[in-house]
Order: structure tokens, then C-alpha cells, then sequence
């Protein structure tokens, strides 16, 4: 017996046998044939010689004699061809492909009289599997991509334009992303593969897309299959949508505690539905767009009410009232915020021979918790106006109002009422633990103004002398915050500004109009700072005018000149 | 003996007797206050002796703030809670400054009336955990 070359031992190439079953007493040539793999032994004419069990079962119909292309698949078929012919190179690339739906690879061995073995291998399972390996790591990429892009905006519009983007090109022909309510309209986010992304606001009808009001509300999405794309409203299909709509999936965006909103992909009826996997996926990237929209929306809130409440709590803009100039400045702590814990408001008196009240104070703390404070005094205080001829009582109850067992978080302050007499203004000032207000007289002299007291909201009493004092032409009052005397800077960066620093500022501003005074202030404070980090800042000018009140009055002036006249 | 390491502010309690003592370096504030609050409340509740004085020495102090003027206020209030008397030790000028300025000096100074201790009354529920 003689083995060919580059066969395996246990192969008997033997054409003359093969009409016949191998002789049961050969052990080489029966392990063939119970080999696990079919095999089949082909000659140079393409004629089956010889095949096994598991080949027979493979292709039941087939039979030693048969034509080989009559039995399998053209590939396996032309394969032989190239094989027998000796044409087969290096280059001409694995054989493997379908056979019966199954995946084979064919390992083609020569056997004698040119003969060809052909040993079938199945690697259906292995390509599934590298199949299912590429598929999840593509769609793990596409996540983590999709999370990064998403998550790079804290913008809502931006990130529904992103979402249904991403969505279009990785998971659908075409993608809607519904947002959640705002009123009676919903903004939408329409997205074809490759187009640009529109975004509407208008009323729609969910109800009419099976599964999307559920999804909007963060139930589990609706499969593909029970969704009719036949039934869809004509919303839902965007603009240049090609074909007919041939299949649906409706996803919801799980937000952080509520729906994000839901996402409806839809494939044109030319493309294949959507399979098991690809649901799945869809569903990964519905939660990751739902956090990153919700996290969007969230930030977006937060800010809407930071907004709010600061539109509520930033500084008035003073103007002349009744004859006294007021003017102010306010600086954060940090620059970004706009409010924080210095604030200051000007109560007009309700005719000229009322008396108008400004508040300068501070609250402990910063940024927004000390914000909600200042807002609090100012409208208790507000409410207190009719009372503003009694400082000290005023301060009790606003005192009384602020004070609660869960902090001690207290406020500075100094209330100054004012009123004009003739060319000149009567002040009223009292502090609670506030520094005094500072006098700049008409020569230039600075004074400290006598008024001490308690610091409101933290002791169960307070207590508070007031003084008074008479403005005289060119001369101004100053109320400020120690955000001023204890900036940091100057030539060696940590030293304070100082009172005296500002008294001697002060004395330089003698007869200068309220406004000026007040940016002189700021603006030396700020140079002294510099760059460096600093708390709130405020400063309130009353001044009483050079000239007299009629002619520089403007629209104030004006109409208390006519209830004078 | 605790040692609360924070950047250029620490807090080292003594315990002697009845007495507390609290030394506080560096600078009180904003960043600071609430750890400074913490410490002493922990150890007024966690000491089963009943204490007498609460001493803070500031001999350290580099700066104080509004906010940390507001954790000493805190402090007084639960130590006149259990009866305990503030103290507060080596103050530095510009503390007391800001004491006097806002007019607290005497308010957290004063003695703790230990029969009736006046913390209670004032400042019902105070003592409450949501007190910080």
C-alpha cells in the first residue's frame, strides 16, 4: 500500500476500491470514512469517488459516480477545478462558504491518479461567533462614542440634535427624538442617515404611535414588530424620508428619575427589519442619550432657576430721588456669579417729606444659599418701610424674622433714611454689627459715623444706637460692605485694603457726584485685588447734589417740582 | 487628643475635667467653619461627663470671616444648650474687632446659667440634628 504525498497516514487513496465499501479489516481506511467531517474523494473530472458517513449525511442525495458540481454548491465545485487543474495558488484565497446553510471551509489534499480528497470542515459556529464578537464590539464602540459625544453638551437643544443624529446613522435610516412636554408642545428632533438634523416645537398626538405615550412616560419599549408602519402619522416620518416606512422601534430615554423623552427609529420598507440585536442596542443607546438629555435638562433648570432668582436678587440701579443722589456698585465674590451675599436697595419715601431708606448689608456666606438670604431680608424689609422711623424696632423684627434653630447664618447691615431739607439732606444711620457708614465732608474730611449694634438673625435680641447727621452740598455718605476693606492685594498680594486706605481715597472724592464716588471706590479696590480672589463687594453713595435740586433733577425732578408747584 | 488636618487650619481638642479645650489655628472661614462646628459638637455630645467650659483658644487664628463669626455663634449655642460656658481665649485683634463690631462679644461670653440652661429656651430644638 502506498500513502501520496502530503496525505495523512490514515487516508487510503485508492480508486480501485472505490466502487466498493473499504474493507472493514482495514483500520486506516475505516477511520476515514467515521471520520466526523465529510470528506469526499473527487476525481480529476470532477466525478465523486468515494465519500463518508458524514459527507452522505451532509448531501443525502449524493453518490460514488455523481457529478460533483450536481452535488454542491458552484464554490466548492470550482474549487476542485483550480485544485485538479493545479492551478491553486497562495493566492487564490481561503475556500470555505455555504453548503445546505451551513459554513464550511474545504481543505483540498491530493491524493493519487489525481485524485482530490476534499475534507469539509464546519465553522458555522466560529463565524457566529466572530460574527457576534464584531458586532458587539462595533455597537460598544458606537456607545462609548455615542456617551462622550453626548455627554461633551450640557446644552438640551444641542444633545437632542446629537442623539437623533447618532441614532440615524447607527441604528436606523431615519430618527425621531421626542422631548418631554413643555406645555401643550413637545420639541421634536428629526434625523436622516447623513442629513442635517431639524428641530420643530409643536403639538403632536403621540397617542397615534403604538408604545410612544408609554415610552414617554419610561415604560419598557414597544417591539418592532407590533408597531404598524402602516398606521404611523405623518409626523413621525421626517421630511425626505425615502419610501414607504417599513419598520419601528419606539424607545424610551430613561432620564435621571423621570423620562427623557423617547426615540422612534424607522427603517424605509426596502431595508431588513429590525432584529432581537439590534433592539437591544437600541435600548443601550436610548439610555445613554436619556442620561446625557436628562443631565442636559437638569443643568439647563438649574441654571433657568439660578436665573430667576437672580433677576429677584440683583441690585436695584439708583437713581436721584427727592432731591439726594444715589448711586451703587456691586461686585461677586466670584466673577461668574452675579448675586451673592452683599446687597443694598433704596426705598423711595412716597413724597419728598418722606423719608428714603437704604440698605447696605451682608450676609454670612456665599454664592446662592447666601443669595436666598439677602432676598429674604430685602422683602422683609420692604415690608417693614411704613416702620423705618424707629430703626431699632425695625431691626427686632426683622431680627425676629430671620432667626431659626436650624442656623446661625446672620446678616450685617446699615439703614440709612434720608430726607431733603432745603439745600441740604438729614441722615439717619443705624448699623447692626455693620462697619459705619463713612462721612465725606465738603473740605475733604472723613468721618466714621458713631452707629454700632447687633448683627441681625442669630441672637434672640439685638440691640442698636442711630445717629444722625446733615449732608451738606457736595457731601456724601458712604455705606459699604468689608468686602471692600478686606480685599486682599497690593503690592505684596495679601495685604487688606484697609479703612484707612479707603478714608484716604474717600478724602480725595469731596464734592464729586455719588456715581463717581461709588466707581472710585470700586475701582480702586478692584486694582488693589487684581487678579487675586476676593469676597462680595458693595458700596452705596447718598449725596446731596452741588447744584440745586431743579436743575439737575431730570424726570425725578420733574414731577416732584410740579406736586412743589 | 484629635487632629483635624486640614491646609493651614487646625483644630486640637484637649479635654481636662469638666473642661473642654479647643485650639484653633489658621484661618476660620468659609471653607473651614463647618469642620471647626463638627468637632466641638462631637465632642459635647460624646463626652459623658457633663461639661462646665468650652474654651476656644485662638492664639493661632490667622483670619476670621463672617462665616466663621457664624460658627462660633453656632458653637455658643450648643455649648449654653448643655449648659456649658464659651470661652474665648488669646483672641487675636482683628477677632476681636468683628466680635465688638457686630456686637456678640458679651452674647458669647456670657455665663451659662447651668440650672436653667437659657441655650434651651432661646433656642428651642436647636439641639436637633438638624442644628448644623
Amino acid at each position: 500500500m502506498r500513502y501520496a504525498p502530503c496525505v495523512p497516514p490514515f487516508v487510503t487513496a485508492s480508486p480501485g476500491i472505490s466502487a466498493r465499501p473499504p474493507d472493514a479489516g482495514h483500520l486506516v481506511g475505516a477511520t476515514w470514512t467515521e471520520a466526523p467531517y465529510p470528506v469526499l474523494i473527487v476525481d480529476r473530472y470532477g466525478g465523486l469517488v468515494e465519500i463518508n458517513e458524514a459527507a452522505r449525511a451532509l448531501l443525502p442525495g449524493a453518490a460514488s459516480g455523481d457529478r460533483l458540481h450536481e452535488q454542491v454548491p458552484s464554490w466548492l465545485a470550482d474549487a476542485h477545478q483550480r485544485v485538479s487543474g493545479g492551478q491553486r495558488g497562495s493566492s487564490a484565497g481561503p475556500l470555505s462558504g455555504p453548503i445546505k446553510g451551513r459554513h464550511y471551509e474545504a481543505h483540498p489534499t491530493a491524493a493519487g491518479d489525481g485524485d482530490v480528497v476534499w475534507w469539509l470542515v464546519d465553522d458555522t459556529d466560529r463565524r457566529l461567533a466572530e460574527t457576534a464578537l464584531s458586532d458587539a464590539r462595533t455597537r460598544t464602540e458606537i456607545l462609548s462614542d455615542v456617551s462622550s459625544t453626548l455627554l461633551s453638551t450640557l446644552n438640551v437643544s444641542r444633545c437632542m440634535e446629537v442623539a437623533a443624529s447618532l441614532a440615524a446613522e447607527h441604528l436606523a435610516d431615519a430618527a425621531v427624538l421626542v422631548a418631554p412636554r413643555q406645555g401643550r408642545r413637545r420639541p421634536l428632533a428629526y434625523a436622516n442617515r447623513g442629513g442635517p438634523v431639524s428641530q420643530v416645537t409643536r403639538q403632536v398626538d403621540v397617542a397615534g404611535v403604538p408604545g410612544l405615550a408609554e415610552a414617554l412616560q419610561g415604560f419598557p419599549p414597544v417591539p418592532a414588530r407590533w408597531i404598524d408602519p402602516v398606521g404611523l402619522p405623518d409626523w413621525v416620518v421626517p421630511d425626505g424620508f425615502a419610501g414607504p416606512v417599513g419598520s419601528v422601534i419606539v424607545a424610551p430615554l430613561p432620564g435621571h428619575g423621570v423620562s427623557a423623552g423617547a426615540l422612534v427609529l424607522l427603517r424605509s420598507s426596502a431595508e431588513q427589519c429590525f432584529t432581537d440585536g439590534e433592539e437591544v442596542f437600541a435600548r443601550l443607546f436610548a439610555a445613554r442619550a436619556g442620561t446625557a438629555l436628562s443631565a442636559a435638562r437638569l443643568y439647563g433648570e438649574q441654571a433657568n432657576v439660578t436665573a430667576t432668582l437672580m433677576r429677584e436678587l440683583l441690585p436695584p440701579r439708583l437713581s436721584s430721588v427727592h432731591g439726594v443722589d444715589y448711586a451703587g456698585g456691586y461686585r461677586a465674590a466670584k466673577d461668574h456669579e452675579r448675586v451673592g451675599g452683599d446687597f443694598y436697595d433704596v426705598h423711595p419715601g412716597s413724597d419728598p417729606s418722606q423719608d428714603t431708606l437704604v440698605v447696605l448689608g451682608d450676609v454670612a456666606g456665599k454664592g446662592l444659599d447666601a443669595a436666598v438670604l439677602t432676598g429674604k431680608i430685602r422683602n422683609t424689609l420692604h415690608a417693614l418701610l411704613p416702620l423705618t422711623d424707629d430703626h431699632q424696632r425695625v431691626l427686632n423684627l426683622l431680627n425676629g424674622a430671620l432667626l431659626t434653630s436650624h442656623h446661625t447664618r446672620f446678616a450685617t447691615l446699615v439703614l440709612a433714611s434720608v430726607r431733603r431739607r432745603g439745600t441740604r439732606a438729614r441722615v439717619r444711620l443705624t448699623s447692626a454689627g455693620h462697619l459705619p457708614p463713612l462721612i465725606v465732608r465738603a473740605d475733604g474730611k472723613v468721618e466714621e459715623s458713631a452707629t454700632r449694634g447687633t448683627l441681625v438673625g442669630a441672637l434672640p435680641t439685638v440691640t442698636a444706637n442711630t445717629v444722625e447727621t446733615t449732608l451738606a452740598p457736595g457731601e456724601t455718605c458712604l455705606l459699604y460692605t468689608d468686602g471692600i476693606t478686606e480685599a486682599r492685594g497690593g503690592p505684596l498680594g495679601d495685604e487688606l485694603f484697609g479703612e484707612h486706605r479707603l478714608q484716604r481715597a474717600l478724602s480725595e472724592c469731596a464734592g464729586l457726584p455719588a456715581e463717581a464716588v461709588v466707581e472710585r471706590v470700586r475701582m480702586l479696590a478692584s486694582q488693589w485685588i487684581g487678579g487675586g480672589r476676593h469676597d462680595d463687594m458693595a458700596a452705596v453713595a447718598v449725596s446731596v447734589p452741588r447744584t440745586g435740586p431743579l436743575t439737575v433733577l431730570n424726570g425725578t425732578g420733574a414731577r416732584s417740582s410740579r406736586r412743589n408747584t | 487628643m484629635t487632629d483635624l488636618p486640614l491646609p493651614e487650619f487646625t483644630v486640637t481638642v484637649l479635654h481636662e475635667d469638666t473642661t473642654l479645650a479647643v485650639c484653633v489655628g489658621g484661618e476660620l472661614d468659609h471653607d473651614t467653619s463647618a469642620g471647626l462646628v463638627d468637632t466641638v459638637v462631637q465632642h459635647l455630645t460624646a463626652e459623658p461627663v457633663r461639661l462646665s467650659d468650652v474654651r476656644l483658644d485662638f492664639r493661632d487664628l490667622t483670619w476670621i470671616d463672617s462665616t466663621g463669626l457664624s460658627a462660633l455663634l453656632m458653637i455658643h449655642r450648643r455649648t449654653t444648650a448643655v449648659g456649658a460656658t464659651l470661652h474665648l481665649d488669646r483672641r487675636p485683634d482683628f477677632l476681636d474687632r468683628r466680635l465688638r463690631l457686630t456686637n456678640v462679644l458679651d452674647h458669647l461670653t456670657a455665663q451659662a446659667s447651668r440650672a436653667d440652661p437659657h441655650g434651651h429656651r432661646e433656642n428651642d430644638g436647636c439641639t436637633g440634628a438638624g442644628a448644623t
